[in-house]
């Protein structure tokens, strides 16, 4: 009988088991996670965090999920290396595993400042329920905060200090929030929902070290230009450490994620990848990608499935990714691969909204859109069809984008 | 506690703005859902207007996390 071994119970470890269960009925399935508690919903953490949502509610399987799946749950598991020739496993305290096919699943870690003090008391990072837990309690008693990491997870922690009353500065390194993907304008959008929620932006900072009282408790985080910064409570998201430590000497090809296929296969034979820590070819992109969102996630596990139990190339990844910020009034859409391409096209229509979309060889290749999600639907239609578009962009600029007014596909 | 979908099918649903989640209800961020079930979301939000089951993917008690948290009702 096949034995699937797949390692870490986020959502894209989880979404294979259970694929693998349906079409594998007979095998054996173990899934392993250094975590403490099954599969929760890692996306509404955050919420908690703010105080608002109560824990019960993002749990989202028991352990009786997967015994009713026959499938063998490893709690508190950590695997410390693998042995691709033997096809084992190996785990800190809980033994050997033999594997007939391998799927790596560890997501990744949040990255600490090189900075004097980053590990003090006080300081945070935000990856794990048990993060989140600990994130509240201490928001919950705090007055002033720091934030850094301008990107999607900075605004996260931004966000919590709005929710819990913590008076913020939000320390960017650039002269904006999230440079990569936003312009000054729509930048400017986001910086006003801080505002509103109490934080301020500090443009053009970033953090050179942090101070600590006698106890090892932050007090404070200066900036490279010396100014300081008051703050009983830090919050640090400048980006993810993958969890591939363990897979040193296994062969398996690397390049700031797991290299895999469009079938999320590595290069090492009966061993596949998926979710945050891979980088893997994109078909509608035509190269390597990388994408950290729960859809994707979730979709890549499925697909490795698929084709781990047909032992074979059956289906291949095909996604547009998308990632929403929900803190402020108005909504925001990130998708596909907004900081990639080649060329774009931006407006801005009111103070709340503003649209920008990214092309590669005249193909949408990802977008922002802040305040009116109304074209996403027909933004992910034009990438999967891989249309070239690039030369329409009025059309694509219009408030109301209706795709019957862009010209018919030339016959190449 | 979920009624079969086809009992909701032909049934209008309404999104209702609420202020806290009790522990039972099942929680959605709108990350989760498809993107045609996003576009109806937002359509929903924005022009208050009556959605049916089928069109939503949603069931009745569902809440899900936007700009602001919405419990999915019968009308
Ligand atoms: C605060 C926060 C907010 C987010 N908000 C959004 C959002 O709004 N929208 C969105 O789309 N995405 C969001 N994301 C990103 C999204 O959560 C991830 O893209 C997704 O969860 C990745 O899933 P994964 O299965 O690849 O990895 P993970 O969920 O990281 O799972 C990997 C698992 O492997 C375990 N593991 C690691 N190493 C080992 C080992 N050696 N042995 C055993 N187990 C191991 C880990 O403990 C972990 O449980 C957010 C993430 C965070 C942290």
């Amino acid at each position: 009988m096949t034995h699937y071994v797949i390692i870490g119970d986020g959502i894209s470890g989880s979404s294979a088991a259970e694929t693998l269960r349906e079409k594998a009925p007979d095998a054996t399935i173990t899934v392993i996670t250094d975590e403490g508690e099954p599969l929760y919903n890692r996306i509404l953490i955050k919420e908690h965090a703010k105080g608002k949502l109560p824990e019960a509610p993002i749990s989202i399987h028991e352990e009786g999920w997967y015994e009713e799946r026959d499938i063998e749950l490893s709690l508190n598991t950590h695997v410390t290396s693998v042995d691709t020739d033997a096809k084992v496993v190996h785990t800190h305290d809980s033994g050997d595993l033999e594997y007939d096919k391998l799927l790596v699943a560890t997501g990744g870690t949040p990255t600490q400042l090189p900075v004097d003090n980053s590990d003090a008391d006080g300081i945070h990072h935000f990856w794990t329920f048990e993060d989140a837990r600990g994130i509240r309690e201490h928001a919950e008693q705090s007055d002033t905060g720091v934030i850094v990491g301008a990107g999607l997870l900075g605004i996260d922690f931004a966000a919590v200090c709005g929710a819990q009353g913590i008076e913020a500065n939000y320390l960017m390194r650039g002269d904006r929030w999230w440079r990569y993907a936003l312009s000054a304008d729509g930048a400017e959008i986001m910086h006003g929902g801080m505002r509103d929620v109490g934080v301020e932006p500090v443009f053009d900072s970033g953090v050179d070290h942090f101070e600590t009282d006698d106890d090892g408790h932050v007090t404070a985080a200066v900036d490279p230009n010396g100014d300081r910064y008051e703050c009983d409570f830090a919050g640090v998201a400048i980006g993810l450490s993958f969890n591939t430590e363990f897979l040193r000497g296994a062969g398996l090809e690397e390049d700031n994620g797991i290299m895999v296929d469009e079938y999320m296969q590595t290069n090492v034979d009966d061993v596949y990848a998926a979710g945050d820590l891979t980088r893997f070819y994109d078909v509608l992109l035509g190269e390597q990608a990388q994408n950290g969102s729960w859809g994707s996630a979730k979709e890549q596990g499925r697909i490795a499935a698929v084709n781990m139990a047909a032992d074979d190339e059956a289906e291949q990844f095909e996604w547009v990714s998308s990632y929403s910020i929900t803190h402020f009034d108005f909504p925001f859409l990130s998708f596909g691969h907004p900081t990639l391409g080649d060329d774009h096209a931006e407006r801005k229509y009111s103070d709340t909204e503003w649209r920008r979309i990214a092309f590669k060889d005249g193909k949408i290749v990802g977008g922002v859109l802040i305040g009116d999600l109304s074209p996403q639907t027909a933004f992910k239609q034009l990438m999967r069809e891989q249309r070239v578009v690039a030369d329409q962009k009025e059309v694509l600029l219009e408030q109301s984008v209706d795709l019957d007014e862009l010209a018919p596909t030339q016959e190449q | 506690m979920h009624m079969a979908t086809s009992e909701l099918r032909g049934s209008s649903l309404k999104l209702t703005r609420i202020e806290s989640v009790s522990p039972d209800a099942t929680v959605r961020h709108v990350d989760q859902l498809e993107t045609e079930t996003l576009d109806t979301f937002y359509a929903a939000v924005e022009g208050n207007r009556p959605i049916t089951a089928a069109e939503m993917g949603l069931d009745a008690g569902d809440v899900i996390v936007g700009t602001e948290y919405y419990r999915v009702d019968l009308m």
